[in-house]
Order: C-alpha cells, then structure tokens, then sequence
C-alpha cells in the first residue's frame, strides 16, 4: 500500500482543491499523472489448508524463543502462536518436534534472475554500465525467474528477495522485492505492493568504471558531484510536476511536462515513495551520503556492504538506518580492507538496524550459518547474543529495510506465513531446512521433492534427483 | 664455587628454556582423522608431539593446559590459496598469482612472490590454518606455474616451492587454447611430448643444441619432473568429460596428477579412485555456475568418498584466501551433506599433508609436528573458534589487524555506554 500512498495524498490534495475551487471556476480538470504501477505483481495468494506446527522451538523475528509452541497458519497469514492451540477441524498437523521453527529469510542485497546460472554475458543483465546515473533502468526487466538458482536459495530457507542492479553506477536503477516462488513471469514473483527501492552506490566502482572511460566520476569527490546534479535536476523534475497538478488543479490549461524515466524514479525517492537501498562501504562515505540526503530531503533505508559500519554505528543507530553487511568478506578491494568479523554484533551493541545480506548466491543458500558466525563472533568479544537477538539480521531487521515490516520478518499473528522449519539449531552448520512455507503454502519439503519441481532450465540436463540442493 | 654457580645458573636457564618449549594439554578429545572422540593428554616438546596418553605426568614447570574435554586437532590445512601472493584482489600491484608473459608458464614460480608479511597471514594462523597450498593462475597459456607449499608459522615461510605444475583445462583452458577443448588437450600434449624430447636430449642441450620447440626452453625445464612423473600435474577441471579425458592422458604418458575442482567429479568417481588421483574441491560448490558445472551437487565430496577418492579440500566459495581458514565451513557443510566428520578433517589436515609431502605433520602422533588447535567446540561448526593455537608446539599470539580493529572500536563503543 505504502507505494501508492504518496500518490493517493496528491490526489486527495487534487480533489480538496478541486471542491474549494468549484465556485471560481466553471470548469476544473484533473491532471493526468503517469501509472505509478504500470508492471503490477500478478501474485495471486495460493488457497491453502489450515496448518499447526506443534511443539516447534520456535525463534520468532521479535527477540523472543518459545522453546515448545505452536504456530498456526491460515489463508495464507500467521493465524496465532501459542504453547498449545488445539487444532481446528480440517487442519493439517505438522509434528515438529526437536525441530526449529523461525521465519523466512529476507536476502535483501540478491542479483537471482540478473546475473542467473550458468553465468555467461548472454544473461548478465544486472548493471548498465553505459552511464553512471541509470535511474530509469528498473531490475525487474532483467529478473529471468528460471535462473535454477531460485530454488537452491529456498532450500536455503529465503523467502523473499530484494533484486538490486548492480554497482558499476552512481544511480543504478529500481530494485524490485520478490516472493522466492516458481514463476514463469517475474510479475507473478513480485511481492504485491512492496515499495519500490533505488540502488545507488559509492566509492570504488562507480569511479573505477567511469574513470577507465575517462568520464566522470573518476574520484570520489566526482562521485559526489554526480550524485548531486542528478538530485538537482529531480528536484526541478518533481516542482515541474506539482507545478503542473497545482496549475491543473487552479483551471489552468497546461501541458503536463514530458516525462523522464531517469527524473520519474528520483522525484519519487524525493516524494518519499522510493527507498534508497546504498551500497557504501566505508565509514567516511556513508556519512557525506547522510549530509547528501538532508541536503536534497530524502531519506536512506539501507547502507548495503557496509564493511565499516561498524566505524559509525552510533550514527546509523541515530540516523535509523540500517546496515547490511556480510560477516566476514574483506580483502578483494581497498574499501573492503577493514572487515572485522564483529560487524553485526558491534551494530547491535549501538542497537543500530543490523542485517545480514548474500550478494551471492553461494552465501544465500546459508544465511544461517552467516549470522551464526557473526552471532559467536560478537560473544567470543564478551558480548551475549542469543539466537533470538541474531535471527532479527535476516528476518525483521531486513523486513524493516525493505519496509514490509508489518507483513514479513517475524512469526506472530497477523503476519504472512512465510515460515521455516529445521531440522535442528538453525544456528548450526549441520541444519538443514526441512519444509519452507511461503503465505502459508509448503513450497520446499526436503523430504518430498515433487513439492518443488525444478527450473526449466534443469530439465533434460539433470537426471532424477540431481537437481538436488 | 663460582665456576659451580655459572654451570648451575646455565644448566637453570637450559631447563627454564625447555620448559618454556614444553606443555602438556590435559584431557582434550583428539578430533583427527582417524576420529573424533577419542579423550587424551598430549604432551608438547621442542616443537613436537612427544607423549599422547591418558594421566600424563610432568614436572610442575611444565606449563599444563586443562583442556576440559575441549577438541584438540591438528592445524588446518586449505588446498587450494592465494595468499600472500595476493593482498587486495581489486589493485594489481599487490596481486601476483597470475602473469600475461607467455615466454614463462609452467617456469613461473609462485613462491617467488609469496609475502610473509602479508596480513591475511595472521587473521588466518589465530583461526587456526597454519598449511595453505599457493596456486598460481594461468593467463598467458594453458600452464599456470608452479604451485607452492606454505607454513603460517610465526614467521611465515615456503615449505616447498614446486609441489605441482599447474594446468587449466575446461572452459578457461578452452578460451586459452584459441577456442577449444580439443586444441587445449592438443597443446598439452604438444608440451609434454616436447618435455620429454627435452628430457631424452638434455646432454646435447647441455652442449648448446637447440630445436623448434613451441614451449620456451624454461616451461620445457619446468616440465621435465612432471613428464618422469616426479613431480604431480594439478589439473584444473569441472565437467566429468572433461575429468574422463585427463584421466586417459596422464594414463598414456605415465603422469602423477591431482584434479582440482571437480564439480562434476562424482559422476566420473570410480574412474578417479582407480586412478588413485587425489581432488581438491571445494565441497560448497553446487550451483550450475557454468555449462561446465550443470551438475555441480552439494554431497560431490560424499560421493568421491564414498568411491575411494583422497579428498583435499579448500572453501569458503571464493573467499579461499583472505578467508581460507573458512575451509572448515566447507567441511562442515561436507558433513552436513553426508561425509563423516573424520573424513572431512582429513581433507583439511592429513590428506593434504600426505599428498603434497609434509612429513610427520597433519596428524596428531606422536612424533609429530606440535601445530594444533584447541577449540572452543565442535572445529568444522560455524559457531566454534579457536581457544588456542600453537605452532612449533608454542603457542601464537591471536593479534592480527582484524582483532586490533575490533578492539579499537569496542573500547569506545563501551566508553559511549552511559
């Protein structure tokens, strides 16, 4: 909903100003503004039987273990979470004993479906590199949804998936957040009305790729330049555009002003409809992308690959932004050198928004294990993480990143049932993922693999139970 | 009295010495590859394992550990590296595992540009990998060079500077045979036939004869232990084809090789075992990241295992460097997919030692090296780390910059705190 709330405002505004008006002018007309949506999710909300997960020791999202409760799922939503619910007529019981219950995964840095397997530049379409402000380019018209690696991350307990461009450009272009389910179209993966984000990017790439070109930005102080001209130009896009409606709206005959993909997105980050997912790796950066934003009047969601975080966290903390980082990659550029394996636990100690991301599809499989490490790094410091505390870096802190915290991240009535059952301590690098629910339906079974047919693309390639994770 | 006095005071420093080289670890649960829960005291002298046995008794100047039961293996071992050879990937003045010079391939030495100082070294020795295999990459012809055994000890060193020769094959060995599979395996065949013409003619190459050779006379020199079957070919391969015909060519000219890689190797695996040629994978591998690996599969080291390969493994994915301690996580997720804990300790400690020629290291035996672990839990779980580390039977120092950092940062995180 919160997609269309800005625009539901204008129009609210349109028409209050249209009733005042009414006496003064003999004719108003309403301005015509471009679909805000013109790619809508075609996700239908699959009908399901009710379902009881019994005895589960559960990690809920919030904080809290319930070391045996149940949790029940109906129409397609987290119904209640109790020590003990009696079943209702019908409902199918899942004997989850001994078992681990927490909720979906939420990868909020993937490139599935931009940069699929197998990886040739005939499916590279995750960076357009032709220009370091790419605002226009939306990640959902490069998602190919039979990248076969899909399937091996939901085996891996992820749920939902935020799709970012690449960070060849300052402004690559629209993110998308998808719900992690077979599909032959990426609108039937696209979660419905989950806000649209915006990467940007700091730092080494974006000026080692222009720099190689001899173009700006070749520097990091090019970099910021770059970014500010495209916020000065949106600026002027967005008041062209209210001026427009305003006009409009008085009972002037006035032209709406010629669109601009690149402008469009960046005046809806301006209006507040757009979230700035921005990948930032050092410490220094992420506080001139901080000035840079109260300077233009937006606000950042996420600092993504933030290997320094750790450096500001009581600015983050303070800023409420959250940080996503990897919990120990380091080395493969300078602006990666100072990882230390403590990043997410010295984040939670200034309780700043701490969430665990992949990047990868090799990482995205095991989550779990990621923020297991970081969870004993920070207690090997002295700290005392529990496993509740450290579930939150790859359910609700990242739900909340992606500003869907009232529907994903958490298991508690209301929620949708997205959910994952282990076949032991989630935490621990012999567990697997034994049954993933997405809006209450089983969509992984590692005991049944009939309940998750592979990807096309295995077919005729792979034999029997190859295609196994 | 006085010459007494100074025997006495040196004789005092000599045993004050060799109990600083000696320590006892009492009550650890040996974690190795011939099992995982085996209880006993191990004694350390003069960098070795000399006594392992259960009440161990020693003088009280011997410093003695109480393990409490805590798991006790030998240090790790990650197979396939780069480090110290390359520091910050991203900037190529600090990255040497590759040259574009095609006058040098299977002649380029690693070990030349391997940097001890390098501050992968002690993020990576405090968490408990003291052995790394170097492997230089190819870039300028099929032959990467030669690969080099490493020690993180506390001055880290070579151990052997040539323990292999490396060749690419597969798609990469494809793009740099000018486009096919079938001119890579041409050209490798061309270079070991010219190698052992140059072996067959080295007295009249010594007296200045010279022939029409495609490989300079420096990569033909490189070769010469391989084609006598010396020194091992590490042959960089995925698909199971691929895999079948390297087996057939080291067959027909008598070569020693290890594969490395081997994502589809579990398809071939019966043909790899009665080869008795060792693989270095990476068991985490299991995604169709090329058409080379379509049937990449996560039970690959279970399945070689199972059909009698020598498993050596490296991991974490591509963080096999400045991570490569990380080889644990890939064990473990080995186990996790169904190898045994034993034989996934093996691919990262006795295995590796055996096959690239550590002598009495890798192991826990007496005699052996004292470079060991005790850790705080179970070693291939994500959640353990290492309690102690000892190298030479000493144990090191856990500083490394990324701990420097950590506790910069923690300290006025704490000094913020109301």
């Amino acid at each position: 909903m919160r997609k269309h709330s800005a625009l539901i405002a204008l129009l609210a505004a349109v028409s209050l100003v249209l009733s005042a008006c009414q006496g003064d002018k003999t004719k108003a007309a309403k301005p015509e503004l471009p679909n805000p949506n013109p790619y809508p999710s075609t996700y239908q909300l699959p009908a399901t039987e009710p379902t009881l997960i019994q005895n589960a020791t559960v990690l809920d999202g919030l904080g809290k273990q319930w070391d045996k409760a149940d949790v029940l799922l109906q129409n397609g939503k987290i119904q209640q979470i109790a020590t003990d619910i009696s079943p209702p007529a019908g409902a199918q019981l899942i004997d989850a004993q001994g078992q681990w219950l927490t909720p979906g995964f939420i990868d909020v840095h993937s490139h599935l479906g931009l940069y699929p397997a197998p990886e040739t530049a005939n499916h590279a379409d995750g960076n357009e590199m032709t220009s370091p402000v790419t605002a226009e380019v939306w990640a959902e018209h490069s998602v190919w949804p039979g990248d076969p690696q899909f399937e091996k991350v939901l085996a891996g307990g992820v749920t939902t998936l935020q799709v970012l461009p690449g960070s060849g450009n300052l402004i690559g272009g629209r993110g998308v957040t998808l719900k992690n389910i077979p599909a032959i179209t990426v609108q039937a993966m696209k979660f419905p009305d989950a806000p649209y984000s915006l990467k940007m990017a700091c730092g080494e790439n974006p000026k080692a790729v222009y720099g190689e070109k001899g173009v700006a930005p070749s520097t990091r102080m090019g970099n910021m330049a770059g970014f500010r001209a495209a916020w000065i130009q949106a600026k002027a896009y967005q008041k062209s555009w209210q001026d427009y409606v305003a006009d409009t709206v008085a009972g002037e005959e006035v032209d709406a002003p010629e669109r601009n993909l690149q402008m469009e997105t960046l005046a809806a980050v301006l209006d507040g409809q757009i979230r700035i997912h921005n990948h930032c790796y050092r410490a220094d950066e992420m506080a001139q992308m901080i000035d840079m934003s109260k300077e233009f009047g937006y606000s950042i969601a996420a600092f993504h690959h933030g290997v320094e975080a750790y450096k500001v966290a009581p600015l983050l903390a303070q800023e409420n932004i959250c940080a996503v980082v990897w919990a120990d990659w380091w080395g493969f550029k300078q602006e990666a050198y100072d990882m230390v394996p403590e990043n997410l636990a010295l984040l939670e100690h200034a309780q700043a928004c701490a969430i665990i991301h992949s990047d990868d599809p090799i990482q995205a499989q095991r989550l779990n294990q990621e923020i297991a490490k970081a969870m004993a790094a920070g207690n090997r410091m002295g700290m005392n993480i529990s496993r509740a505390q450290a579930i939150r870096w790859v359910t609700s802190n990242a739900a909340i990143s992606l500003g869907l915290e009232d529907q994903v991240g958490a298991i508690a009535a209301g929620k949708n049932a997205d959910l994952v059952l282990w076949d032991g301590d989630p935490f621990s690098v012999y567990s697997h993922s034994n049954k993933v629910w997405i809006d209450g339906k089983l969509r992984y079974d590692r005991n049944n693999p009939a309940v998750a047919p592979t990807s096309d693309f295995n077919l005729g390639m792979l034999q029997g139970q190859e295609n196994l994770p | 009295m006085r010459l007494k006095s100074v025997l006495s005071c040196l004789l005092c420093l000599w045993i004050n010495n060799a109990a600083a080289e000696s320590y006892l670890i009492k009550n650890a649960r040996l974690y190795t590859a011939a099992g995982t829960d085996s209880s006993a005291d191990v004694l350390l002298v003069d960098g070795r394992i000399k006594t392992i046995g259960n009440n161990i008794n020693v003088d009280e100047k011997i410093t003695t550990i109480a393990a409490n039961g805590a798991v006790l293996t030998p240090a790790l071992f990650n197979s396939y590296t780069h480090l110290g050879v390359s520091e910050i990937d991203a900037i190529a003045s600090t990255v040497d595992t590759y040259s574009q010079n095609s006058q040098l391939t299977a002649a380029l030495k690693i070990a030349d540009a391997f940097n001890p100082s390098s501050v992968m070294i002690p993020h990576n020795r405090s968490n408990g990998l003291h052995y790394a295999l170097v492997v230089p990459e190819s870039a300028a012809g099929l032959f990467a060079g030669q690969a080099t055994l490493v020690k993180l000890a506390s001055q880290a060193y070579v151990v052997d500077d040539s323990v292999a020769v490396v060749v690419q094959l597969g798609e990469q060995g494809q793009a740099l045979a000018g486009g096919s599979r079938a001119a890579a395996m041409a050209l490798l065949r061309q270079a070991l036939d010219e190698a052992q013409h140059y072996a067959s003619n080295q007295a009249a190459a010594n007296k200045g004869q010279r022939w029409q050779y495609s490989n300079s006379y420096a990569d033909l020199a490189a070769l010469q232990a391989v084609v006598k079957g010396r020194k091992p070919l590490l042959v960089k391969v995925s698909r199971a084809a691929d895999i079948q015909q390297v087996l057939v060519l080291a067959k027909q000219y008598q070569l020693n090789i290890i594969l490395a890689g081997a994502q589809e190797g579990w398809k071939v695996a019966e043909a790899i075992a009665a080869a008795k040629v060792p693989v270095i994978m990476d068991p985490i591998e299991n995604l169709p990241l090329a058409y080379e690996t379509l049937a990449a599969r996560l039970d690959n080291a279970q399945l070689l295992q199972q059909a009698g390969v020598t498993l050596l493994f490296t991991g974490m994915s591509w963080h096999n460097t400045h991570n490569a301690y990380l080889v644990r996580q890939s064990a473990g997720n080995a186990v996790a997919n169904g190898l045994t804990k034993a034989s996934a300790m093996a691919a990262i400690t006795a295995n590796p030692a055996a096959v690239f020629g550590l002598n009495k290291q890798g192991d826990i035996k007496e005699g052996y090296a004292a470079d060991l672990v005790l850790w705080n839990g179970d070693p291939l779980e994500v959640m353990s780390y290492p309690r102690m580390v000892f190298v030479d039977g000493k144990p090191v120092s856990q500083h490394s910059r990324q701990q420097q950092l950590r506790d910069r940062y923690y300290s006025r995180a704490q000094r913020a705190k109301p």
